[in-house]
C-alpha cells in the first residue's frame, strides 16, 4: 500500500534551546522541499516558499472517560485546513511552546480520524541546551517529558560546555529515554535528513535501535522522576493474555507511562507484531517477518514515571504462553 | 460495490454536467439572486456556474492567496467566503471578487450570512460580524477557538460551537452577552433549526449534542462510527439529517423526539461512509454524498433512493466534500475532496 500521508515532524524543546534556530536552518537550507509550519508567535523566522500558520495551542480533554487523553483541538483545525491543499508541500513540521508537554500533540495524532487519515506523525525532535539542561530538569517536568518522548535530541550549544559536561548531560538523558538518538550539535548543525522523514512512530521501526545501556551507571534515579525500563521474554507471547495485561495496565498506569514500545512473538506467527502507546492511546499491528536464524524473543519498553520495575517484569513474564 | 447500476442509470448523465475542478471542494454555495452557484476550491478559487446554462465554460475567479476554507451564500447575492490568506472576500454573481475584511494571519475558518444582507466571519477564538455595507460592526469573543457557525433562520441570532459547547448571540444587541450552552468536550458542525427552537452540533467524539432552548433540555445523539462533518434539518424542521455513518441518519424532531427515539437509517447497506448531506428546501428529501464518490437523493418517507453520480474510480480521498440545492429546489451541486464537481438540473421539463 502506497503511503500517501503527509509526515508531521513534532519540535519541541525550552524555550532558549534553540528550536527556531533549527527550524529556520530546516526551512533556508537548499533541500528542495516546502514544509507547512505550524508554530506559535511570529517573529524570527525567516520564511520564504514555506508556508506559516500561527497556532494557539489549545489542549482538548477528549469525552471518552481517560483523563489523560488530550489533543491539540487547535492541530486538528489547522491540519484539516491544510489538507485542503496538500499539494502544496512535502511535510508539515510543529512547533510546540517551551513549556508544552508533548502527549496531547502526539495522541492527537492517534485519535482524530481526520488527522489520521490525511497525515502521519513523523517523530518527535528535542532541542535541549547542553548548559541549561540539568538546571531545567531540575525545576520543571515538562523538560523531562520532552526528553522522555522524544525519538531525536538535538544535544544544542555544545560550544557552551566542556566534554565532561556535555557527558553528564547525556548520561541524565540516558537515564529518562535511553532509546532516543542523540546528536550534539552547536547553533542546532543538524542535517535536515537527520531531523526530517525519520519514520520514528512506524510500527515497523519501533525498537529497531538498540538502547544504549549505560555500563556500570544503572542507578540514575535521584532526582529524575521519569526513567525507563525494558524486558524480554523467549517463549512465545499469548496475545490473548498480552491483551488484557495491557488494556489493564494502560487503564490503571496509563497516566505515569509517558511511551511503552514492544516487539512480540506470538505462538505460531511468522510475522513479528509491533506495539506502541502514548500514555493510554495503543496502536499495533503485524509487521516483517522475523529474521531466519534469529531468537524470537519479545521485548518491551516503558518509559515513564513510578516504574515499578518487579511488577511490570512479572506481568510481562506473566503473559508467556506455558512452557 | 454492486455493479447492477450502470452510468446511465445516473442523474448526472442525463440531468446534469460533471467537471475536474483540480482541487478540493470545501464549500458549494447557491447565489440567493437565483442566478449563480460557486464552487470554493482548495486552489483558493471560486467556480461560478451560471444556472441559465451550466455546461457553458465555468469562470475561474482568483478569491484567495491560499486556500478557500469556508464558503456560504451571500446576504442578497453572490457567494461569501473565508480563506487562509486571512481574508473575507464576497464574489458577486459576475465575478467580481471585492475584500471586505483581512484578519492578519489567523485563518477565517467559517463562514455564514442572512438574506437581510448581515454576516460571520469565524477567526479564532472570534466572530466577527459584518453589516452589508461591508463594515465590522463587532467582535463577538469566544473561551476557545470557534468550530462552526450558524445564523438562525430570522437572521436574529448567531450560534458559534467552541470547546465545551456552544455560544448564542443575540446580534443586534446592545450588550453582548452571549446565552452560553454548555456541554463538555469539542464541537465543531452546528445547525439551528428552522423554528429556532434547538441547536445541535457534532463532536469531535463521534456524537451530535443538541439544546433544546426552552428549557435547556439536552440531547444526545450518538453510535456515530466516524466524525459527522454535516448537518442539515428538512425545510419544516421535522428531520435531521446527519453524515458520518455507513447511511444517511436522520433524528426525528417531532413526536418528543430525538430524546428517546432511534434515528431512521436510509440508503445504507453498501459499508460506506456518508460525508455530506444536504436537505431540499421544500420537500422531505435529502441529498446524500458518500466516502466514495457516490451522490444519491432519498425521500424520507418512502426510503427510495435516486441514485444522482457514481463512485468514483479513486479508491480514497475522492469522498463528497460539499452538497448544495439552491434556494428553489431545482439545482443540485455536489463536489469531492479530490476536486470532481457535478451541477444538475432538475427542474420538470
Amino acid at each position: 500500500m502506497s503511503d500517501t500521508t503527509v509526515p508531521v515532524t513534532v519540535l519541541t524543546g525550552y524555550l532558549g534551546a534553540g528550536k527556531t534556530t533549527l527550524l529556520n536552518r530546516i526551512l533556508t537550507e537548499n533541500h528542495g522541499k516546502k514544509f507547512a509550519v505550524v508554530i506559535n508567535e511570529f517573529g524570527e523566522l525567516g520564511v520564504d516558499n514555506d508556508l506559516v500558520v500561527d497556532a494557539d495551542e489549545e489542549v482538548f480533554e477528549m469525552n471518552n472517560g481517560c483523563i489523560c487523553c488530550t489533543v491539540r483541538g487547535d492541530l486538528i483545525r489547522i491540519l484539516g485546513g491544510l489538507m485542503k491543499r496538500r499539494d502544496r508541500f512535502d511535510g508539515i513540521i510543529v512547533e510546540t511552546t517551551g513549556l508544552a508537554d508533548p502527549a496531547p500533540v502526539a495522541q492527537t495524532f492517534f485519535v482524530d480520524e481526520d488527522v489520521k487519515r490525511a497525515t502521519r506523525l513523523d517523530s518527535i525532535v528535542t532541542v535541549v541546551d547542553a548548559k541549561h539542561l540539568s538546571a531545567r530538569l531540575n525545576d520543571s517536568s515538562e523538560a523531562e517529558e520532552q526528553i522522555a518522548f522524544a525519538d531525536l535530541l538535538v544535544l544544542n550549544k555544545m560550544d557552551l560546555v566542556s566534554e565532561e559536561e556535555a557527558e553528564a548531560v547525556e548520561r541524565r538523558i540516558r537515564a529518562i529515554n535511553p532509546y532516543a538518538e542523540i546528536r550534539r550539535a552547536t547553533k542546532s548543525d543538524v542535517p535536515i535528513e537527520a531531523v526530517i522523514g525519520r519514520d520514528s512512530f512506524k510500527l515497523e521501526r519501533i525498537l529497531e535501535r538498540e538502547p544504549e545501556f549505560l555500563s556500570g551507571e544503572d542507578h540514575h534515579e535521584h532526582d529524575s522522576e521519569v526513567n525507563s525500563v525494558s524486558f524480554e521474554v523467549s517463549r512465545p507471547v499469548d496475545p490473548e493474555k498480552f491483551n488484557a495485561w495491557m488494556s489493564d495496565l494502560l487503564a490503571t498506569k496509563g497516566q505515569d507511562l509517558l511511551r511503552t514500545k514492544g516487539i512480540l512473538a506470538y505462538p505460531g506467527e511468522d510475522r513479528r507484531f509491533a506495539f506502541q502507546a502514548v500514555h493510554m492511546i495503543a496502536d499495533g499491528d503485524f509487521i516483517g517477518p522475523w529474521k531466519e536464524g534469529d531468537a524470537r524473543k519479545s521485548k518491551i519498553v516503558f518509559i515513564g514515571r513510578d516504574l515499578n520495575r518487579p511488577q511490570l517484569r512479572r506481568g510481562f513474564e506473566a503473559c508467556q504462553v506455558d512452557s | 460495490m454492486s455493479t447492477a447500476v450502470s452510468e446511465s442509470d445516473f442523474l448526472l448523465a442525463h440531468r446534469g454536467v460533471g467537471q475536474d475542478l483540480g482541487a478540493w471542494v470545501v464549500g458549494i454555495a447557491f447565489g440567493r439572486e437565483g442566478r449563480s452557484v460557486g464552487f470554493a476550491l482548495g486552489d483558493g478559487t471560486v467556480r461560478l456556474a451560471a444556472l441559465a446554462d451550466i455546461r457553458a465554460d465555468w469562470t475561474v475567479v482568483e478569491a484567495h492567496r491560499g486556500a478557500v476554507l469556508a464558503a456560504c451564500a451571500d446576504g442578497k447575492d453572490g457567494v461569501l467566503t473565508g480563506g487562509d490568506d486571512g481574508r473575507l472576500m464576497r464574489v458577486a454573481p459576475d465575478g467580481t471578487a471585492v475584500e471586505l475584511a483581512k484578519y492578519g494571519s489567523k485563518w477565517v475558518e467559517h463562514v455564514a450570512a442572512h438574506e437581510s444582507g448581515i454576516r460571520a466571519a469565524a477567526v479564532a477564538k472570534a466572530v466577527h460580524i459584518v453589516s452589508a455595507k461591508g463594515e465590522t460592526e463587532k467582535s463577538l469573543a469566544h473561551p476557545s477557538s470557534v468550530g462552526g457557525l450558524a445564523f438562525d433562520a430570522k437572521g436574529k441570532r448567531v450560534a458559534a460551537s467552541h470547546y465545551n459547547g456552544a455560544s448564542l448571540w443575540f446580534v443586534a444587541a446592545k450588550e453582548d452577552k452571549p446565552r452560553l450552552l454548555e456541554w463538555k468536550g469539542s464541537h465543531h458542525a452546528i445547525a439551528i433549526s428552522p423554528d429556532g427552537t434547538h441547536v445541535v452540533t457534532a463532536m469531535q467524539e463521534q456524537a451530535l449534542h443538541g439544546w433544546r432552548l426552552a428549557d435547556g433540555q439536552h440531547m444526545r445523539m450518538s453510535g456515530y462510527p466516524t466524525k459527522t462533518r454535516s448537518l442539515s434539518f428538512t425545510a419544516k424542521g421535522k428531520w435531521l439529517a446527519t453524515s458520518g455513518a455507513e447511511a444517511v441518519v436522520l433524528w426525528p424532531f417531532f413526536g418528543g423526539g430525538p430524546m428517546g427515539k432511534a434515528p431512521t437509517e436510509l440508503a445504507g447497506g453498501d459499508g460506506v461512509m456518508c460525508t455530506a448531506v444536504a436537505c431540499h428546501p421544500q420537500h422531505e428529501v435529502v441529498a446524500a454524498g458518500f466516502e466514495d464518490g457516490l451522490v444519491l437523493l432519498v425521500e424520507i418517507g418512502s426510503g427510495k433512493v435516486v441514485p444522482v453520480a457514481p463512485p468514483g474510480r479513486a479508491p480514497a480521498g475522492n469522498g463528497v466534500s460539499s452538497l448544495a440545492w439552491n434556494p428553489a429546489g431545482t439545482h443540485l451541486a455536489f463536489g469531492t475532496e479530490a476536486g470532481s464537481a457535478g451541477l444538475l438540473d432538475l427542474a420538470k421539463r
